[in-house]
């Protein structure tokens, strides 16, 4: 992620416009993106110091390229490289070794006269011979433990200049952010990636369902109910690639500036261009939905139509993704929650989760092995009414149930 | 089912209060500002109320599980504390009356010392905030040292919880939401640090009831120090800098060394600005307004902009790190060669140019906790005659020993001119202390040391040409 200070971004009537490379407005700087790639490639050994200046000296005639658009890209590229940063110590041991020697010569003079005769050039001359070497090359390790003096090791990032572009545009994205104090997204799939991504940041959700049967996410963080705060704007750029490889959703942040008494919101859609660093999610969670979902296809059975992952229940924090949702032609719907091969405390969590939202009509499908004790531990006491399944999941065994159970 | 009782719990640097009615929640906390959060269904407030929330509960009839303070008592191993003098009785008296207070003591008048016969005498889990790495790790060392506990650490990579511990203010407001119901007692160190609109999360997000600020300079140039009695507490004592001056401190005095760039550094520096100026009287032809503020905003549009702005850059580094400043620095080394010096950089480029010029150790931010406790002592044990630093050391490392400051750099900021002086007015024999201000003449540093010498710590300042 980008630091504030690189953050650029333009105000248009309260609208914030983080800065956006594009394909033909920016036409050069793809080749541009090409060269800075080629510096990072080709620069191990060279000191960060020596890799900015080469990045630097890329834009040095372009019209359109502000400071902190050159510390920007420098910022990426760092953190796509592994640099030499001398966590053996062996500058401040060298530095411990000559300050210690020297310290007896104190003050080193330009100049020797009767009452200070240790020259600088020669204390260091004969310090650098004690050690075998010149004062050049001592010189050249004294500080090599500075950042800006950390020599590349590797660099293993970006498939090409595109991708780079592309991580520049999600980066300025995420650095206006960190002015956010709320961010609110509409969205029509994905929910599952959405709000777990967010949970992983941190954030807190208020969910509400919108006429139009997409969710209503708002996030924010547990003192945002006290007080404005831009505290959680980082935790909101954190979440903020995760956001963009999902699919159908709109995105409507409120920022605060500092030291200003004015609000400006940031809005992005799924569709505006921006490309992810991160896959998009995952269709299904497990062998077992993909072929039930792919057996049962897409018309209904027995007036019941199925849908992935259609439905958030939600009880404060708590919230409840069941795999799949079946509504009925007159009006019934039924949830159905797929348990695969997991662990004894996932299996535990799902239980609790399940307590939580009873008097939902879920059903359950549990894989046989499952019910298998192991270790002698306990038998699970899965619910009345669940639906066990070998390797896969029985359209029939389903249909069944969903007659019985109203 | 009955109904759930009150429960009380800290939740992410604030308290949460669930299944309680809000008849109840008005009649027990009246003023307090409780808030509704409907995405947890229950109230919430600040970290920071905990003692006033604690207080209106044992007064109400309002029976709650209250389950905030995760701190426990700590035994100290030791108690190698001095005896204090009368002015800190005075300040550790004050402090008890609310227990919640700040102390305004100056730098080297033994706040540290303050500070420790609170914790001794509290006996709670505690945690330090201090400014800077080097601070914290001194703190450790102190507490080590007159309690006999290992502190915790909190900071510098570091994630080492323990019932005590010393942090920095950015890690202490990072963590507090995880950390805020685990220390009962709260020591800010430089107190005036904290009112920062985000730093102040360190306070606000801390249920410890007790809360002791620290600081030899309270005001803030923002106003914001008035934030100060709500997040710590109000002032219970204050010793104003001239009490100290003469008594506990050494005495001092403040010698300013005007000095001039080289011929080449000078048409460098002229160079510079006339460029900078030129561009801005050219863009002024048909923009009278043109300002400071839109060549910033434009440099990224327009290269001539940018190059206007490099020069000015450019100007700044070349009064920075004068080459004579180097050859003033011989001069004040020869004069107190066999004295502990140090050296104040304005920037790290400038402290490392000094380091290896004289092959004396720099402190900067690059330092690992273990070298610089080596060049700390170093100093004090006579290994290394002189030190350079930048604004790492601005406040009150410990450095008894030195007598001779050397500022060849910095911001124009009153705070840091105290900060600085403080440090070598350290009570240790009779000698006085000198701090010498090194400026280039006619240039914009000149106006900041002007500016600096405005302080009332500056008094006295006599001006040498060598």
């Amino acid at each position: 992620m980008l630091t504030r200070e690189l953050a650029i971004a333009e105000y248009k009537g309260g609208r914030v416009l983080p800065d956006r490379l594009g394909r033909t407005q920016h036409a050069g700087y793809l080749a541009y993106a090409e060269r800075m790639l080629a510096i990072y490639r080709n620069g191990a050994g060279r000191t960060r110091r020596e890799l900015h200046r080469g990045v630097q000296a890329v834009f040095a005639d372009e019209h359109d390229c502000p400071m902190r658009r050159i510390g920007a890209f420098c910022k990426l590229l760092d953190d796509a490289s592994r640099f030499d940063r001398d966590t053996r110590g062996r500058a401040a041991e060298l530095r411990r070794e000559v300050f210690r020697r020297a310290a007896a010569f104190h003050p080193l003079v330009a100049k020797a006269d009767r009452l200070f005769e240790h020259e600088e050039a020669r204390v260091k001359a004969e310090i650098a011979a004690e050690r075998g070497t010149t004062w050049e090359e001592i010189d050249r390790h004294l500080f090599a433990d500075v950042i800006e003096f950390h020599r590349l090791k590797t660099f293993e990032g970006f498939a090409d200049g595109a991708a780079l572009l592309a991580r520049y545009n999600v980066a300025q994205t995420q650095a206006a952010l960190f002015d956010a104090v709320e961010m609110t997204v509409w969205a029509a799939e994905d929910f599952k990636t959405i709000l777990r991504y967010a949970k992983l940041a941190r954030l807190m959700h208020s969910i509400r369902r919108a006429g139009d049967g997409r969710y209503v996410l708002r996030f924010d963080g547990p003192a945002s109910v006290l007080r404005e705060t831009r505290r959680y704007g980082a935790a909101m750029a954190r979440f903020l690639p995760a956001l963009v490889a999902c699919r159908g959703w709109r995105m409507h942040a409120v920022l605060r500036m500092p030291n200003r008494a004015w609000q400006n919101r940031l809005q992005l859609t799924s569709e505006d261009g921006l490309r992810s660093h991160l896959p998009p999610p995952e269709e299904f969670d497990s062998n077992v939905e993909q072929t039930f979902a792919e057996r049962w296809g897409g018309e209904p059975r027995d007036g019941w139509t199925l849908a992935r992952e259609a439905e958030v229940l939600h009880r404060g924090q708590h919230i409840f993704i069941p795999d799949f949702v079946f509504q009925h032609a007159d009006g019934r719907r039924m949830l159905l929650e797929i348990v695969g091969f997991w662990t004894p405390e996932y299996i535990e969590a799902k239980l609790k989760t399940l307590a939580l939202f009873e008097g939902e009509p879920i059903l359950l499908a549990v894989a046989e092995s499952l019910t298998k004790s192991e270790n002698g531990s306990a038998p699970v006491a899965w619910p009345d009414g669940t639906v066990f399944f070998k390797t896969a999941l029985k359209i029939k065994d389903i249909l069944e149930r969903l007659g019985v159970e109203f | 089912m009955l109904p759930a009782a009150p429960r009380l719990s800290f939740s992410s640097g604030t308290l949460l209060l669930e299944h309680a009615p809000a008849a109840a929640v008005r009649k027990a906390f009246g003023d307090l500002p409780w808030v509704w959060d409907r995405r947890a269904n229950a109230w919430r407030i600040d970290a920071l109320e905990y003692a006033a929330v604690r207080e209106r509960l044992a007064k109400s009839r309002l029976v709650c599980h209250d389950t905030v303070a995760q701190w426990q008592a700590v035994d100290w191993p030791q108690d190698n504390l001095q005896k204090l003098r009368p002015e800190q009785l005075a300040a550790v008296a004050a402090w008890n009356e609310t227990r919640r207070a700040a102390i305004v003591m100056p730098t080297g008048t033994g706040k540290t010392e303050v500070a420790l016969a609170i914790m001794r005498q509290m006996a709670v889990a505690t945690l330090v905030v201090s400014p800077v790495r080097d601070l914290m790790y001194q703190w450790q060392r102190r507490i080590l040292e007159r309690l006999g506990y290992d502190a915790g650490v909190i900071g510098d990579n570091v994630f080492c919880v323990r019932p005590v511990s010393v942090t920095t203010y950015d890690s202490a407001c990072i963590h507090m939401e995880r950390l805020g119901d685990r220390f009962g007692l709260i020591v800010f160190d430089e107190c005036h640090h904290l009112p920062g609109a985000i730093r102040r999360d360190a306070a606000r997000m801390s249920a410890a009831p007790w809360r002791l600020g620290l600081t030899a300079t309270p005001e803030r140039s923002d106003g914001r120090h008035v934030d100060l009695a709500a997040l710590v507490g109000p002032t219970a004592y204050e010793m104003p800098i001239s009490a100290a001056r003469g008594t506990t401190l050494a005495d001092y005095e403040v010698i300013r060394i005007p000095i001039h760039l080289s011929p080449e550094e000078q048409a460098r520096y002229d160079a510079l600005s006339r460029q900078v100026r030129s561009y801005l009287i050219e863009r002024r032809k048909t923009e009278p307004r043109y300002s400071w503020a839109d060549l910033c905003g434009e440099s990224g549009k327009d290269p001539a902009a940018r190059r206007a702005l490099r020069a000015y850059h450019a100007k700044q580094a070349v009064e920075d790190r004068a080459e004579e400043k180097l050859r003033v620095l011989e001069d004040l080394f020869r004069l107190h060669a066999g004295s502990p010096t140090i050296v104040f950089a304005g920037s790290n480029a400038m402290a490392r140019d000094v380091s290896r010029r004289f092959l004396i150790p720099c402190l900067l931010n690059h330092c690992g906790k273990r070298e610089r406790a080596e060049v700390l002592s170093g100093l004090e044990t006579g290994v290394y005659p002189a030190l350079a630093a930048n604004q790492v050391l601005d406040e009150g490392v410990d450095l008894p020993a030195v007598k001779v400051a050397i500022v060849i750099g910095g911001t124009a900021s009153t705070k840091q001119a105290k900060q600085r002086l403080g440090r070598i007015l350290r009570k240790s024999g009779h000698a006085r202390a000198t701090l010498y201000e090194i400026v280039c003449a006619d240039t914009n540093e000149e106006r900041r040391s002007r500016r600096r010498r405005e302080s009332d710590a500056y008094q006295g300042t006599r001006h040498r040409r060598i």
